[in-house]
């Protein structure tokens, strides 16, 4: 991946070959950005916009980029940050109407497959009813095997917080799972 | 037993009598009711149990819930996803970005807008003015503009305004041209005392189809490519 990240990088700088360089970006992290949109989004058609913009911004801002940090942590942040924008707009909308959590519960059972697992579907919904620190740091580290370090560059929290808040988000799951789900 | 008689027969009861027979009868009619003892009744449990319901708790309780371990959960993910939706985000972005690469002719500062805006008047202008019997000079005018030295503002000036109406121009000339022909001619063959000043006329029109014919087709597409600017400019006018 760093020799593919490396490549990428020294398209996206030349100007000539910059927009080879988005192309090979988009090839190679689509997937994994998708999908940890869709984990905070859950609805397919916003996850698509909003991978569509993460991608947009980054081509607008490469010249941002400090070579100093990975690719990929780039991106996610991102990518974060453009879902947690479609996330808080959507809250906004959903005000007047019903409790957004339950909001999100409902779209998760909507958007899930036909044949999914009972588990994995209560599993998703426990995630949605985590605080949004506690989800975006279990869903990095739990789906992404991210590190600490690089989710702390990610969502700008330090280490220490991030393992507490991720212990208390197993904790709560686990909790949600055991009250809700029978075999 | 030709002698018996049945008055001599000794009365008697043959059948067997459960023992307390009567005690009991008057137990159970005087005492069974009056002396009902919750104490001494039987504790039992009448209801039906389901079969291995103990069993059954058991494993529930043992292998299902309380034995949940998130870590050993495989790592999947179940959401539908839309049939081409990368090939989807990759069009789109790659389209934004060429959108965007073009965007630095427009990105002119609003004193360029403006008078881009009165080019385009002037270009409307001459459109109309070209349906006109003095269409002729017109397009001698803009020949001969194109000649004479001017001061450098007035060449920048004019260079932007033939560059914004380059193709109602590009496009017109051709049409004038073909008006423009039979018209000089015809005045030409007309008004012969006129001869002189007319020839001038269709000398002047001769520069201005070389003008046209010294512009190479690169430099032809260049000015249509340019026509794209007056859409933009009408949507920020």
């Amino acid at each position: 991946m760093k020799i593919k990240d490396a490549e990428i990088i020294a398209l996206m700088q030349d100007p000539r070959t910059l927009e080879k360089g988005i192309r090979v970006l988009m090839d190679a992290y689509q997937s994994r950005l998708y999908w940890h949109i869709r984990r905070i989004i859950v609805d397919a058609d916003l996850a698509q916009d909003t991978l569509q913009e993460t991608f947009i911004k980054a081509y607008q801002n490469f010249h941002q980029f400090k070579n100093d940090s990975q690719l990929y942590t780039w991106l996610y942040r991102i990518a974060t940050n453009e879902a947690l924008q479609q996330i808080n707009k959507l809250k906004k909308m959903q005000k007047t109407d019903e409790d957004p959590e339950y909001y999100m519960q409902n779209l998760v059972a909507d958007n899930t497959e036909g044949d999914a697992e009972e588990i994995q579907i209560f599993l998703q919904k426990a995630i949605q009813s985590l605080p949004e620190k506690q989800k975006l740091v279990f869903m990095m580290r739990y789906y992404d095997d991210l590190p600490y370090e690089e989710i702390s560059q990610i969502v700008d929290m330090s280490v220490g917080t991030l393992k507490t808040n991720y212990h208390y988000a197993k904790q709560k799951i686990e909790e949600y799972i055991k009250e809700n789900y029978e075999r | 037993m030709e002698n018996f008689d049945l008055g001599n027969l000794e009365r008697k009861n043959i059948y067997k009598v459960p023992e307390n027979l009567f005690e009991s009868i008057q137990e159970n009619v005087l005492g069974g009711v009056k002396d009902f003892d919750l104490e001494k009744l039987e504790r039992k449990n009448i209801y039906k149990v389901p079969e291995n319901m103990f069993e059954t708790i058991q494993d529930r309780v043992l292998s299902g819930v309380q034995s949940f371990d998130l870590d050993k959960l495989e790592r999947k993910n179940i959401y539908k996803i839309p049939e081409g939706v990368f090939e989807t985000v990759q069009e789109n972005v790659l389209n934004e970005i060429k959108a965007e690469k073009k965007a630095p002719i427009f990105k002119l500062n609003w004193g360029y807008a403006i008078a881009a805006s009165v080019a385009l008047i002037f270009g409307v202008t001459f459109v109309y003015n070209s349906n006109s019997p003095v269409n002729g000079d017109s397009v001698n005018r803009y020949a001969n503009n194109r000649e004479v030295p001017k001061k450098e503002s007035q060449i920048a000036y004019e260079t932007l305004a033939s560059d914004l109406t380059s193709v109602e121009n590009a496009n017109q000339t051709v049409e004038s041209q073909m008006n423009i022909k039979p018209v000089v001619s015809q005045v030409v063959n007309n008004n012969s005392e006129n001869q002189n000043k007319k020839s001038v006329k269709a000398a002047n029109d001769v520069h201005m189809n070389e003008y046209l014919e010294t512009l190479t087709n690169s430099e032809i597409a260049e000015l249509a490519n340019n026509s794209s600017q007056d859409v933009y400019l009408d949507l920020y006018n």
